[in-house]
């Protein structure tokens, strides 16, 4: 069951369950828990090279036990998400826990830049229960809909859910000085039917020059 | 009621005559009528003994002596704050996360994870952090530091709270503490990091836990 | 058509779904967002603090050719172009940096000068000058601007003295003027921290001091956030920072900032 203590703080209450959280985002606990370390990315050979990929950045616990356990990363703002069956995408550094029965994956979604580090990781989450998402500074939620669709920066995604379609675009319409402004923007767009989280303070990526 | 919270992030402290309160250095947001700030290493009443106990601890902030007549506000680094007001007891707190205190409070210098015994020895050398801990006692208002601000978990004598070293902030009441590990935490953060410990606090009483494991 | 949404599912209850119908017109849509419609009109952004829109907007560096007559009538401070840009078009964006609190102040025939990393955009109605102060811009005319802060702002009246990393602005009052604790910079320990250089400055030994009548702007910051460059001072003698022959011996130093105590140890003596 999870709750937010406070705006920065999940509490999680556990009756013999277990839940899947960022490595070292437990700050608290009553009761008796135990934990185990899990390597990221999910399964299978994906989960392989997104590890691979992705590096100590997507470690994941699993805590198990019964009583309450608080988490928090780094005084970063808490939204809940319940998922029915649906699946939500998020940036793979803004997970900070879901329930043990949801799936998760990761999948590098684009920007150049893997071996920078400076690219987006997507963790889709499946099944049906509670995620916990972090954003810096609380999260606004956007709708996109046929006759709105939404432009991003990539710094400032958070997560998606719902049948969106996401593309990149790189600085269709930013234009400066030559010589100003050092490179091209990306921008992120989001077409169809769904929700959008973004956060109010930008990511170093190499996008996000506007 | 010294301390007035104007908004999460800064409060304003109301200076009268005869009635002094300290506060770290550089805390001072801003101030108004004829208020004076003194750098003071002894700081609280705790005399030589508590100053040679913080020097040993590494626990040495500057504190500044705030006399005077007028008002201060009081903010640090965009850090949140919460007020905590004492009626008799015994607050346990980082002198780094001390903002301010009322001049009424008894301070001092404790060994924390002294029950922990040679673990408590283990953590303070492993992770550097403080093995001691500013006491703070009698009756007043103390306004200390977060990131990301703080929950206060209550313990009781039959639900010990378990805290990672690196988000407690400061507890009081009758609560004892010790160094321990929860099965598979060591395994988890490798045995030669600090983390490899967690806080263990049972009695009864309250702990105060930040939203983050960054020290300040 | 905003059919998704299914129950039990999405966001908890309690949280708000934006879309182009529901954002505030040119206000905060929380503490730390804020939104500007645009409907053919333009405003001067800090670069990187869009976070999203919706609609047909235009992002262009000021510098940009056809924005010439624009930007000589707002800009009269030489900002560099590369940190500006002019958002136009029709649409609703999001401005937020760093997840701090945001902002809009409206001034009409009014003044505000605010540390130049603290401003995040304004409309092309106010023009925007370099203050006296080095590290401030000072806002004039009638329009909305919106500025940032680390936590909320807070607004005192003069008489006042702040420290200076804890400033934000000030409006209609008159400039500030330095004040130094003598009590606090002799001192024992003052002087120890004089002649060691240990323990910095800090804004006890030196503050702002506000007279007058007006409203000065603060913010819980010790760390500041990074200063925008306002740009260099003409090379002129009498004017601050401008390095010319009036310059009492700092030379070819780095400028001073606000809130360092340069050669004043000197000045007491210490």
């Amino acid at each position: 069951m999870f709750r937010l203590q406070s705006s920065k703080v999940l509490a999680v209450e556990m009756t013999g369950d277990a839940v899947k959280a960022k490595n070292g985002s437990m700050v608290a606990y009553d009761g008796d828990m135990a934990f185990k370390k899990l390597t990221g990315g999910g399964d299978g050979i994906r989960g392989m090279v997104t590890r691979r990929l992705t590096g100590e950045q997507m470690t994941v616990m699993e805590v198990r036990g019964r009583g309450i356990c608080w988490f928090a990363d780094r005084a970063s703002d808490i939204n809940l998400v319940g998922l029915q069956g649906d699946t939500l995408s998020v940036e793979s550094s803004n997970l900070l826990a879901t329930d043990g029965g949801l799936r998760t994956g990761t999948v590098f979604t684009g920007l150049r830049g893997a071996s920078q580090g400076n690219g987006l990781f997507t963790t889709t989450v499946e099944g049906h229960g509670q995620v916990a998402i972090m954003s810096d500074g609380p999260a606004v939620l956007l709708r996109v809909s046929p006759q709105y669709p939404l432009t991003v920066d990539p710094g400032a995604y958070v997560a998606h859910q719902g049948n969106l379609r996401r593309s990149l675009q790189s600085g269709v319409t930013f234009r400066t000085l030559l010589g100003e402004g050092g490179g091209e923007a990306f921008q992120m767009r989001f077409e169809g039917d769904g929700l959008v989280y973004v956060q109010p303070s930008e990511r170093n990526t190499i996008g996000g020059d506007v | 009621m010294p301390f007035r919270e104007i908004n999460s992030k800064v409060v304003e402290a109301a200076v009268v005559p005869g009635r002094r309160l300290f506060s770290q250095r550089g805390a001072m947001l801003a101030y108004r009528g004829e208020v004076a700030f003194t750098p003071s290493t002894t700081g609280g009443q705790g005399g030589l003994r508590s100053m040679i106990g913080r020097r040993v601890a590494g626990e040495d902030t500057p504190l500044m002596t705030v006399e005077g007549s007028g008002t201060v506000l009081f903010g640090h680094g965009g850090h949140h704050i919460q007020v905590i007001d004492l009626s008799g007891d015994t607050l346990y707190v980082e002198a780094d996360r001390l903002l301010a205190f009322e001049g009424t409070l008894e301070q001092g210098t404790m060994f924390l994870g002294s029950q922990g015994g040679v673990m408590g020895m283990v953590r303070g050398q492993v992770s550097g952090q403080g093995l001691f801990t500013t006491t703070l006692k009698g009756h007043g208002s103390v306004a200390v530091m977060a990131h990301g601000g703080v929950i206060e978990i209550p313990v009781t004598p039959r639900r010990p709270v378990h805290v990672d070293p690196q988000a407690y902030v400061a507890h009081h009441g009758e609560v004892r503490n010790k160094l321990s590990t929860a099965l598979g935490w060591r395994d988890m953060v490798g045995r030669g990091s600090g983390e490899a410990f967690q806080l263990e606090l049972s009695g009864s009483g309250a702990v105060f836990v930040q939203a983050s494991e960054e020290k300040l | 058509m905003s059919t998704y949404g299914t129950p039990g599912a999405g966001p908890r209850p309690g949280v708000t779904v934006h879309d182009p119908t529901t954002l505030p017109s040119d206000d905060n849509v929380d503490p730390y967002t804020f939104c500007v419609e645009l409907a053919g009109s333009r405003w001067f952004l800090q670069k990187g603090k869009m976070i999203a829109y919706y609609g047909t907007i235009d992002f262009n560096g000021v510098g940009h050719g056809r924005l010439d007559r624009i930007v000589r009538t707002s800009f009269h401070s030489p900002l560099h172009a590369s940190d500006w840009v002019v958002a136009e078009g029709t649409g609703r964006m999001l401005l937020a940096d760093r997840a701090f609190d945001v902002n809009s102040y409206d001034l009409e025939e009014g003044n505000l000068t605010i540390r130049s990393g603290n401003l995040l955009a304004f409309q092309p109605s106010l023009s925007l000058k370099q203050s006296i102060v080095p590290g401030f811009l000072t806002l004039i005319g009638t329009g909305k601007f919106v500025a940032v802060s680390n936590g909320p702002v807070v607004f005192m009246e003069p008489p006042l003295r702040v420290d200076p990393q804890a400033l934000v602005g000030w409006a209609d009052c008159p400039s500030p003027c330095h004040h130094y604790d003598h009590g606090y910079m002799t001192g024992v320990l003052g002087g120890l921290r004089a002649l060691t250089g240990l323990g910095g400055a800090s804004g006890e030994e030196h503050q702002f001091e506000f007279v007058g009548a007006g409203t000065v702007l603060l913010q819980s910051s010790e760390s500041l956030m990074p200063e925008q460059a306002t740009g260099v001072t003409p090379q002129q003698a009498g004017v601050p920072g401008g390095g010319g022959s009036g310059a009492h011996g700092q030379g070819t130093g780095a400028p001073r900032l606000p809130g360092q105590l340069g050669d004043l140890q000197r000045r007491f003596g210490l």
